[in-house]
């Protein structure tokens, strides 16, 4: 059924936003460019079922490794680097990254990559509801790394790091590390979401991982919460949701965007359901009382 | 609160589901899918090819509608994104419930979505895009328009047998369109003995072609042939007489607009493309469409109008004859004998693809006119197996 | 060759001021406010639909070229006064943020009021084609130039000659200090948005003239390069900022014309942005 599509896409985005959630919320370190990781991850995929004739669930760890890798070398720069100067470099990343897959036939330029199969569970390839739960695992998958992250003495690190990396680095904490592990863990999850991604359209072309769509992913996670689980996938369900619901507003879709986020940031800074939003302060009382 | 970490997200999928779950309609009317960029660098296209569907169903609902019922046409914005392509071509098939669909697109959306129309079995006319993987994804979508290749080879025919042009260079824009039209004008126009000083390719969106035309100054060449949408064609011309490129200017149907005119100005004089309408056709049928549309918008019509307007017209006919089983219209279209398409009139299909003669227009004084037609069969037949 | 080279120089010469008028601004808030203004590129924009506007209305270069500056001006002063000025205390992501929202707001209203399609800005120029043997200077480029060279004149006597260029370079250095010797901050905060913002508005008409066409999106690829150039050139630093955009509009030109390397010319700028980068932090001339 169309809930499928829709809800299949929506899952996607959730891990994207789960895995910027990683970078952005977490560690602090402001990626625009995660698009560009979800895109090393599909066209990992897609060259190596299409081209290679591999297997969906190794191109899957392929996929994830090369854009954990990617991510890491990312981290290794932004060890260099605070706030602003990285903002500019990962939107560089992103645009660099999109140029590389445009132009070197490899990645089929401007052609794009077609007829990339669908997984096969058990012999037999997988249908919409099949391919519905995959995702839905990949996002429970996600969601646990993060957890797991947020309890772990590296979680702890990442998070002094947010708050003041220089007192974090004066309590003897290796500020280097955490950030590539931050980076290579949020890209990797991208590339999770790129094999999914690719594999659910069968046809991926460079235009597709753009800086526009590494914008949009933000939006969602700035919509629901920035640092917050619960915040990055309520606000990839609301964005990803509302354009099918409002069709007549189509139009008026990216303006919604931009307002969002500039209303946001100017008096809800914490999103819908952020650690100091007012929703989520009710919430919470609620539960405790 | 772990719990709650968790169970939050599992509750909110449920919540999708019940919010998307309208239920399907009966059908008191024949609807007909439609899908193009309304949106994007492509809007102006987009809207075209919208108003001219738009006249076309105006046109069937005045006689009548199909079979006594009347036609609706279901439009979506597909801003030139695949994945807003993929997942309007899912909401056609299963919430729209259309009979049929007609791509008023360019080649990604149109290529990323035949093979989801192919697999749940319905037909899909295909207005202009060129890419030769669309009609490729199954037996019920059908081109209106050309092949890439046969538009490349027919801007041979005419840059070097009509337009007697010995060294030429190309242009060509960084998309499948541009490759693949660009690949098939080189091949073709070294087939037939001209030279080809240069093959550079130049982004989509790219305003600045100071460093591409300069390379071309003093080279002796005698006409420079560009792959091109209504932007980057205006900038190559305007740039080209800028700096006193006295070169002769081909392009595709890629600037066939209105919008090319405004922009290029003075430099468009002269311009030769390939397109698949002819303004002077003297046809009633098409001096009729002109009319409506130049009424309707204000604006001439262009190439992507005209043909979306056939391609609703042919899916149209498919319906008449053979109402709304699927099956049925595949058949009626593959069996379809001399349509006259107001594009030029399609003998039949084959695979899926068209043989239908190219248009060379040209541009004097401001207004778009015949300058020849290329109907050898060498160059029009589509490369099709 | 020389002929080519030259005319290729010419080229890259006029698309670097082209670029230079475009991040002034982008560079003079960042000295001042420490804030990645990437609505800057709106305002640029606005500039190109302003001029139009002026110009169909008056046929005069001179008042379009007026209206844009203004219009750019008003534009960047509100900006300034709500979103900038009350975001300052919050973390730098938060104004980033914000920023994004604002430009890619403001650009789907220009094409939601104007309509998406680009419109043609015919300007006829009475000015002089200049051709000395192998040199070629095409009547656009002429203005271009000219015009980049007037107004990049006029900013820097602004800058050294005035009670206010003093105090603007004062705060872009070190606010705090400025604040202490009694520097009117708000005032010269003001003041720095306008003059940046007057600059991408003048950018903005000239583009659209040069190009002959002004579109909603036209301010896309200049923001995002601005962003790059800035960087090139060293945060801050306005001499840093006009070498860092010849320099990108230099080698974007010379890389098409006598490379054959696949990679989009929008990548070049952030390719030398990221290899300045690894090799000298504060940029080109940035003080680190």
């Amino acid at each position: 059924m169309y809930l499928y599509t829709v809800a299949t896409l929506v899952g996607i985005y959730c891990i994207l936003t789960l895995g910027l959630n990683t970078i952005t919320g977490i560690a602090g370190q402001i990626s625009l460019g995660h698009a560009a990781f979800l895109g090393i991850g599909a066209y990992t995929a897609a060259i190596l079922t299409v081209t290679y004739g591999w297997d969906f669930w190794p191109a899957l760890v392929a996929a994830c490794l090369a854009a954990g890798v990617a991510g890491a070398l990312v981290g290794a720069a932004a060890i260099r680097v605070r706030e602003d100067f990285l903002a500019i470099t990962t939107m560089g990343i992103n645009f660099v990254v999109v140029g590389v897959f445009l132009y070197f036939p490899f990645f089929g330029g401007s052609f794009g990559i077609g007829g990339i199969p669908s997984p096969r569970w058990f012999g037999g390839p997988l249908a919409k509801p099949g391919f519905l739960v995959l995702t839905l695992a990949g996002l429970v998958l996600a969601l646990a790394v993060n957890l797991w992250l947020l309890r772990s003495w590296a979680g702890l690190a990442l998070m002094a790091t947010r708050e003041d990396e220089d007192s974090a680095r004066a309590a003897g904490v290796d500020v280097r590390r955490f950030k590539i592990l931050a980076f290579s863990i949020g890209t990797a999850l991208a590339g999770l979401a790129g094999s999914l991604y690719a594999h659910y359209l069968t046809f991926i072309s460079a235009g597709d991982f753009g800086f526009p769509f590494s914008i949009t992913i933000l939006c969602m996670l700035v919509l629901g919460g920035i640092g917050t689980n619960r915040g990055a996938i309520l606000g990839a369900v609301v964005l990803g949701v509302l354009p099918e619901l409002f069709r007549p507003l189509a139009d008026y879709r990216m303006l919604t965007y931009g307002a969002i986020l500039l209303a946001l940031m100017r008096w809800a800074p914490h999103g819908l359901v952020g650690d100091e939003s007012w929703l989520w302060r009710i919430l919470r009382r609620r539960a405790a009382a | 609160m772990t719990f709650l970490r968790l169970a939050l997200p599992l509750v909110m999928l449920p919540m999708l589901l019940a919010l998307g779950a309208l239920p399907a309609r009966a059908q008191p009317t024949i609807k007909i899918g439609f899908f193009a960029p309304l949106t994007g660098f492509a809007a102006a296209d987009g809207a075209s090819t919208k108003h001219s569907a738009e006249i076309a169903v105006e046109e069937l609902n005045a006689a009548g509608g199909i079979k006594g019922k009347k036609v609706e046409l279901v439009v979506y914005d597909d801003r030139h994104d695949s994945k807003e392509a993929v997942a309007i071509a899912n909401k056609l098939i299963e919430k729209d419930q259309v009979v049929g669909v007609v791509s008023g697109s360019y080649s990604m959306p149109s290529r990323v979505t035949a093979p989801i129309f192919a697999k749940a079995g319905l037909p899909m006319v295909v207005s202009y895009a060129v890419h030769p993987d669309v009609t490729k994804a199954g037996p019920c979508v059908f081109r209106n328009g050309y092949l890439g290749q046969v538009e490349g080879s027919a801007a041979a025919e005419s840059a070097v047998k009509l337009q007697k042009a010995r060294k030429i260079a190309v242009l060509t824009v960084d998309n499948d369109f541009g490759r693949v039209t660009g690949a098939a004008f080189i091949e073709r126009a070294k087939k037939l003995g001209a030279e080809i000083h240069s093959d550079q390719v130049y982004k989509l969106g790219e305003k600045e072609f100071g460093p591409y035309l300069t390379k071309l100054q003093g080279q002796g060449i005698d006409l420079i042939f560009h792959t091109s949408y209504y932007n980057e064609g205006a900038q190559i011309v305007r740039k080209a007489k800028e700096l006193g490129i006295t070169a002769k200017q081909e392009a595709t149907e890629g600037i066939d607009s209105a919008i090319f005119l405004q922009l290029a100005g003075a430099a468009a004089e002269g311009v030769t493309f390939t397109t698949n309408l002819n303004r002077d056709d003297p046809r009633p049928e098409v001096q009729s469409f002109l009319k409506k549309y130049q009424a309707k918008t204000g604006s001439p019509a262009d190439m992507v109008g005209a043909s979306a307007y056939d391609a609703v017209k042919i899916l149209a006919r498919g319906i008449e004859q053979a109402g709304t089983d699927a099956k049925g219209i595949c058949a009626t279209l593959t069996n379809l004998r001399d349509y006259p398409a107001i594009t030029g009139k399609i003998s039949r299909f084959v695979k899926g693809e068209v043989t239908k003669p190219v248009q060379i227009q040209i541009i004097r004084d401001g207004k778009v006119r015949s300058f020849a037609i290329i109907d050898n069969p060498e160059v029009i037949t589509p490369p099709v197996q | 060759m020389t002929a080519t080279l030259v005319q290729q120089l010419i080229n890259g010469l006029t698309v670097g001021s082209l670029y230079a008028l475009m991040a002034l601004g982008l560079t003079m808030v960042y000295g001042v406010l420490r804030v990645l203004h990437i609505a800057h590129a709106a305002v640029f924009t606005l500039g190109g639909y302003g001029g139009l506007a002026v110009y169909q209305a008056t046929g005069s270069f001179w008042l379009a070229l007026a209206g844009a500056m203004l219009a750019a001006v008003a534009a960047g002063l509100a900006m300034e006064r709500w979103v900038y000025w009350p975001l300052l205390g919050k973390p730098p992501i938060a104004t980033l943020i914000a920023s994004i929202g604002l430009f890619i707001g403001l650009e789907e209203l220009y094409r939601i009021v104007a309509g998406p399609e680009p419109y043609a800005f015919a300007v006829p120029l009475r000015l002089p084609e200049i051709r000395r043997g192998p040199l070629l200077v095409t009547p656009p480029q002429l203005l271009v130039m000219a015009l980049t060279a007037g107004l990049l004149i006029a900013l820097w006597l602004m800058l050294t000659r005035t009670a206010l260029g003093l105090a603007l370079r004062a705060a872009s250095q070190d606010q705090e200090m400025a604040a202490a010797c009694g520097m009117r901050v708000r005032g010269v905060v003001m003041a720095n948005f306008a003059i940046g913002s007057a600059l991408a508005g003048a950018a903005g008409m000239l583009v659209g003239i040069y190009y002959n066409s002004v579109s909603p999106t036209m301010g896309d690829v200049a923001g995002y390069k601005g962003l790059a150039i800035i960087v090139l050139g060293g945060l801050g630093s306005i001499p840093g900022t006009v070498l860092g955009a010849l320099v990108i509009g230099l080698v974007e030109t010379l890389v098409i014309g006598f490379v054959e390397f696949p990679l989009p010319r929008d990548a070049w700028a952030f390719l030398a942005m990221i290899a300045v980068f690894l090799a000298r932090p504060q940029g080109l001339l940035g003080v680190k």
